[in-house]
């Protein structure tokens, strides 16, 4: 491939990731890492290196149009980012001892996850907790936002769970070159009973933090090509900042329905790359 | 935190996104510009050690105005954006003298640094 085929290729690939990514929540590290191994035939931990500069980008781009909604929760994006981060230096310090064949075991499992849980109902869409938990309480996390140009306030329970899975999304986002938006979202959506798009905006404020813990591992160590990242972020900071302005307008939880239909393909191509067939 | 404080949080905060995403744009598509209007021969070379070294090589490389150069900056400034977003996070913790946030603050900014200082040493 030309390298302006490839820088045009990367860019496109961006762009679809930026904005699925900040649409959906789930992160553009699904897209971007399957484009470059699959296609690009990138090695893995480049592949990687190069993704988790996407999220970053994912995060960066659509940041702007959550300021003043109060979707973004700081405070508990900041206590929950103490187990992601810790979760992602784990993870990146690891990342090149594992083979791989088992990468893309993992990652196909990932995507099928991810995938199958985009289909499941959020019981508590837009209504949140009853009640703060005890550590939600001392740590001041409850908050408002804006619904219908109203001011909402809402509860936060299951920290302590919640706090557990984002050391495992921290190891897996580090590992994989993804944001791990799928369980960072999860976690707030249905055990901290948060309203879903605060979650969201939580999780997009959360994954560009945890990728630049292991993001920074990746570059000192050579994994990252400034010719294919640089189109990465260009396309992903476009992709995301359209997908932020349309969060609000179009029926999110179609679309995630239908990037989990593509997801379930790309997931069984690299499990049966990581199984040698 | 009051009104006035919050305000002034999104205000920053809003300046450092929009900064950080133009800063990236212009600096990448430069590169991207001056790599493909030169060819092959300027192919960038993927930058690797500490970040300050990663830096120092990306001031050299402007000097010769190298695709690299415009490339590896816009990088590091995504790269940085969480952090900076953190750090004017932890002020504004602080003037609202909210210190349990500040230190929570400091601490993921340990981690993330910690990543950094990890893959330069070949971790």
């Amino acid at each position: 491939m030309s390298p302006l085929l490839t820088v045009l290729v990367v860019l496109a690939g961006g762009l679809v990731a930026g904005a699925i990514g900040s649409l959906t929540g789930l992160g553009g590290g699904l897209v971007i890492v399957p484009l470059l191994t699959l296609l690009l035939h990138l090695p893995v931990p480049e592949a990687v290196g190069v993704s988790l500069f996407g999220v970053i980008a994912t995060s960066t781009g659509a940041a702007p149009r959550f300021i003043g909604t109060g979707y973004n929760n700081v405070r508990l994006g900041l206590f929950l980012q103490v187990a992601a981060s810790s979760g992602a230096l784990v993870g990146a310090l690891i990342s090149h001892k594992v083979p791989a064949r088992l990468l893309f075991l993992i990652f196909g499992i990932v995507m099928l996850y991810s995938a199958v849980m985009s289909f499941m109902p959020t019981k508590h869409d837009a209504a949140g907790a009853r009640e703060d938990s005890p550590l939600a309480k001392r740590l001041r996390l409850g908050s408002r936002y804006k619904r219908d140009g109203q001011w909402v306030d809402y509860k936060v329970a299951g920290v302590a769970p919640a706090f557990g899975i984002m050391v495992g999304a921290g190891f897996l986002s580090a590992l994989l070159g993804i944001g791990s938006g799928v369980f960072k979202v999860l976690a707030m959506d249905r055990l901290m009973r948060l309203p879903f798009k605060v979650s969201t905006a939580t999780s997009n404020f959360m994954i560009g933090m945890t990728a630049a813990t292991s993001a920074g591992y990746y570059l000192s160590h050579g994994d990252v090509s400034p010719l294919v990242a640089g189109p990465v972020i260009v396309g992903v900071l476009a992709g995301a900042y359209v997908g932020g302005h349309w969060m609000t307008v179009l029926p999110v939880k179609t679309l995630r329905r239908i990037f989990a239909v593509v997801l379930c393909f790309v997931a069984v191509d690299m499990l049966l790359k990581g199984v040698g067939i | 935190m009051s009104s006035r404080l919050e305000g002034q949080r999104r205000f920053i905060n809003l300046w450092i996104l929009r900064t950080s995403i133009g800063l990236s744009l212009v600096s990448i598509l430069i590169g991207l510009g001056v790599f493909l209007a030169k060819g092959r021969d300027y192919l960038p070379h993927t930058p690797a050690g500490s970040i300050a070294s990663i830096i120092v090589d990306a001031c050299q490389d402007a000097l010769s105005l190298h695709a690299s150069a415009f490339l590896d900056f816009g990088m590091l400034v995504i790269l940085f954006t969480p952090l900076v977003r953190l750090g004017a996070g932890i002020v504004a913790s602080m003037r609202a003298r909210d210190w349990l946030y500040v230190l929570i603050g400091l601490v993921v900014v340990a981690l993330v640094s910690l990543g950094m200082l990890t893959g330069q040493a070949g971790g």
